[in-house]
């Protein structure tokens, strides 16, 4: 994980591990020099040494000739191998620039060494003359360590002139780089925390934007946030909370939009529960009534009345029937040919109905009353009105998936705008209707029983005819 | 809007970068190189010329060309000295050298008593060789090795023919001398006489003085006035010149007098352009120094044992002032 805490941690390591590398370099380079200015001031040290030791050897030589006691001798003794000793050490600063004069000064010091010798021996043989003259000679030699001390020393600030010269040089350097350095520094540090605060505060501030859309009640915008940090975790979550919260609400929708159609359908049912009591005032006694009228009227030699009562009969009858319910195609077509007998009694050769039925559909289920108040309509609007009668042509065909039942007319036809009123309109005041069933009522159930809206079509002509087609579908159980 | 940030940063944090590493590589970069240090102690011989006139024309052909010759036979040579005629100074730097034990010792010869003590029993007792250049010291004196320089007899005789040359086989001759009679001013003394000996016409005054300034001019004053009918001066050491020549300059004419210097120094060679002398002495200090310088190698690599004693002679020759013109 990307932490918010682990970019700062990570920006302070980073300007931690500058700091110390500047610190430490800094820190090198000034050992670096403090080392070379010691070993420099070390060497006149040990050379002004030699200066000294030279000197206390010519005073304990002197001590000794005075007083030649053991003491003296060994403080004579001690001297010479500290001088040594010292030789060794200067033999060290050897260079090609001081080569010469190194070896003349370490011959010098073997030459005191050796004349004080000399001059203990001399001393010790009592040859007064010979230790004398090798004491001066002792101090001079003394005298001239001294001055190439100094000209050795003179020469070494020579050689190292440059050295120092440089080393000043490069202490301006060291100051302009730190200058430079504090500059880059501090740009560069800058840079760094802005960018890490973009970082850390750009996520935040799309989160927030993206909640305020939400606030706003727009679930349908993707959270994006580009960094992967717990900012991104917490946009992911709040992304997922926000497709959560999108299907529940387009649930709810659907659910609502399912619920209205329930309602609907079930309005379209107690209405046409309504109509069919309302048309059954009483129906038994009616019922009974016309059995009665029907006997009665074959009685008295009227058959053909007697006919029709028994289909007025029969057709009360299906109508008495539950609405719910479906029916065979078979049942439908047979309440159709009644109702069609009781409009040829009345309406006797202006009615033409024409009958083409594939019989192997008969059985294919559909809601009851649905073709009787088509064809209905057709002898409202395409028969009654005209003097000469008209046309009605019913058939049922046989196609691949679904069963096509076709009712058409030769009356005067709808324009386009009536037929879109008749299929959209839930008017239900359909007058002269025998059961009260409108074509908008037998649309909606239609598309309620199969649950799609291309069952019911009609197709209409101006002058010509109505043609109502209805698809029904062979693998529709209702 | 943004990209143009972006290029301005950018461009000044490389800028910033670069001056950095500028910086920073000038500090960590800069050469603290010590002179290198030299672990062994140097095999090479160790040579130092010695002469009581430092940085004077004649004794800088001498160094260069020793140091050239030196650094041919990759010996180390070190020129030391003392300046202008310091002799406490010389012979304590040849005092120095022999206690810094140098191999070998090129020491323009004096001949006083404290140098010949010191070449002889000091060096001798370290057993550093000399060698005498420019100017002799007696081997029996100095126990030098070899003496490197003109025949100074051969200098003195050549002037003295000069002088006869000029001015013809009659006259008067004042020889002026530094009172401490140096062995090449007599080995010259002598060579002049030698010159002159033949002509009975010619008649020397051998003058001695003391080389300070005050005292050449009061001396040369004198000779002047004792000697009004003298003819030509020698000086056998040049230091007497310039302060003779000046004397000699304010009294009377000086194109009167014949005037000859046995050395080729700075003031001889400017007083010979001039014309205010007749002719000097030149001798080869280059040839002096590599010689020199030659000489002492061998010696100390066993290659020519021993050295002749009587001395390498150098060239020399007279430069008259006719010549110069």
């Amino acid at each position: 994980m990307n932490s918010i805490q682990k970019k700062i941690l990570v920006l302070v390591i980073a300007v931690l591990f500058i700091m110390v590398a500047i610190w430490t370099s800094l820190t090198y380079y000034n050992q670096k020099m403090q080392n070379q200015y010691n070993e420099i001031l070390e060497r006149y040290l040990i050379m002004n040494e030699v200066t000294s030791e030279s000197q206390q050897i010519v005073a304990a030589l002197n001590n000794y000739l005075i007083e030649p006691s053991e003491s003296n001798l060994k403080e004579l003794n001690l001297n010479k191998n500290q001088i040594l000793r010292t030789k060794e050490r200067v033999s060290k600063f050897r260079n090609v620039d001081n080569d010469y004069a190194l070896t003349n000064y370490e011959n010098l010091i073997d030459s005191l060494v050796e004349i004080t010798t000399q001059s203990v021996l001399a001393r010790t043989g009592q040859q007064t003359e010979d230790y004398l003259s090798a004491f001066s000679e002792a101090s001079r030699i003394s005298k001239y360590i001294s001055e190439m001390t100094l000209t050795l020393i003179d020469m070494e600030l020579k050689t190292y002139d440059r050295f120092y010269r440089s080393i000043i040089d490069s202490s301006g350097e060291l100051r302009m780089l730190g200058i430079w350095l504090l500059l880059l520094i501090t740009f560069v540090v800058l840079l760094l925390a802005h960018w890490f605060a973009k970082r850390i505060t750009r996520p935040v501030n799309q989160l927030t934007q993206a909640a305020h859309e939400l606030s706003l009640g727009r679930f349908d915008l993707k959270i994006e946030v580009d960094s992967n940090d717990e900012i991104s975790f917490l946009a992911k979550m709040f992304d997922k909370m926000r497709i959560n919260i999108n299907n529940y609400l387009s649930e709810i929708k659907q659910k609502a939009q399912l619920e209205h159609e329930l309602q609907e359908s079930k309005l379209l049912l107690q209405e046409s529960q309504l109509r069919s009591l309302q048309s059954q005032i009483n129906p038994h006694f009616l019922y009974n009534t016309l059995d009665i009228l029907s006997k009665k009227a074959y009685l008295e030699g009227s058959e053909e009345t007697s006919d029709l009562l028994v289909s007025v009969a029969g057709l009360l009858r299906y109508n008495l029937n539950n609405l719910e319910n479906s029916a065979a195609l078979f049942e439908e077509v047979q309440v159709l040919k009644k109702y069609i007998d009781i409009q040829h009694a009345r309406f006797t050769d202006r009615l033409h109905f024409h009958l083409e039925v594939d019989e192997s559909c008969l059985d294919i289920k559909i809601p009851r009353l649905t073709l009787q108040p088509i064809v209905e309509n057709a002898v409202i609007y395409a028969v009654e009105p005209d003097e000469n009668g008209g046309s009605i042509y019913f058939r049922v065909k046989n196609e691949v998936d679904y069963v096509r039942i076709e009712i058409e007319d030769n009356g005067p036809g709808m324009t386009e705008e009536k037929v879109k009123q008749i299929l959209h309109m839930n008017s239900k005041e359909v007058g002269g209707h025998f059961t009260g069933i409108g074509i908008n009522n037998v649309v909606k159930r239609l598309s309620l029983f199969y649950s799609c809206n291309d069952v019911f079509e009609i197709e209409s002509k101006v002058g010509i005819g109505t043609k109502v087609i209805l698809k029904i579908p062979k693998n529709n159980e209702g | 809007m943004r990209k143009l940030v972006i290029i301005n940063l950018s461009f000044v944090s490389v800028v910033l970068f670069y001056f950095t590493v500028v910086s920073g590589s000038k500090v960590f970069k800069s050469d603290w190189e010590l002179p290198r240090a030299t672990e062994q102690v140097n095999t090479k011989h160790r040579l130092v010329l010695i002469t009581q006139e430092l940085e004077t024309p004649f004794w800088d052909k001498v160094a260069n060309a020793a140091m050239e010759q030196a650094k041919k036979e990759s010996a180390s040579l070190e020129v030391w000295g003392s300046y202008g005629n310091n002799r406490e100074d010389f012979l304590k730097k040849i005092e120095i050298a022999i206690y810094s034990q140098v191999d070998g010792i090129i020491v323009q010869g004096l001949d006083t008593d404290e140098f010949k003590a010191l070449t002889k029993i000091k060096a001798a007792s370290y057993g550093i060789p000399i060698i005498t250049v420019a100017n002799d010291v007696p081997m029996g004196d100095s126990l030098r090795k070899s003496y490197v320089g003109s025949d100074q007899y051969l200098a003195g005789k050549m002037i003295g023919e000069q002088l006869l040359a000029d001015m013809g086989t009659a006259g008067e001759v004042a020889i002026m001398i530094d009172k401490q009679y140096q062995y090449f001013q007599k080995q010259r003394m002598e060579g002049i006489k030698d010159a002159l000996k033949e002509y009975p016409n010619i008649q020397i005054v051998v003058i001695e003085m003391q080389d300070a300034r005050e005292q050449v001019m009061a001396t040369t004053k004198d000779v002047l006035n004792q000697n009004p009918n003298i003819d030509a001066f020698i000086a056998i050491n040049a230091d007497i010149l310039a302060a003779m020549v000046q004397e000699i300059e304010s009294r009377s004419q000086i194109e009167r007098y014949y005037i000859y210097s046995c050395d080729d120094d700075y003031e001889s060679i400017s007083l010979l352009n001039q014309g205010k002398i007749n002719g000097i002495i030149e001798q080869s200090p280059e040839e002096m120094g590599t010689k020199s310088v030659e000489l002492i190698l061998k010696w100390l690599n066993n290659e020519k044992v021993p050295l002749d004693l009587n001395g390498y002679l150098t060239d020399i020759q007279v430069v008259k002032a006719s010549n110069v013109r």
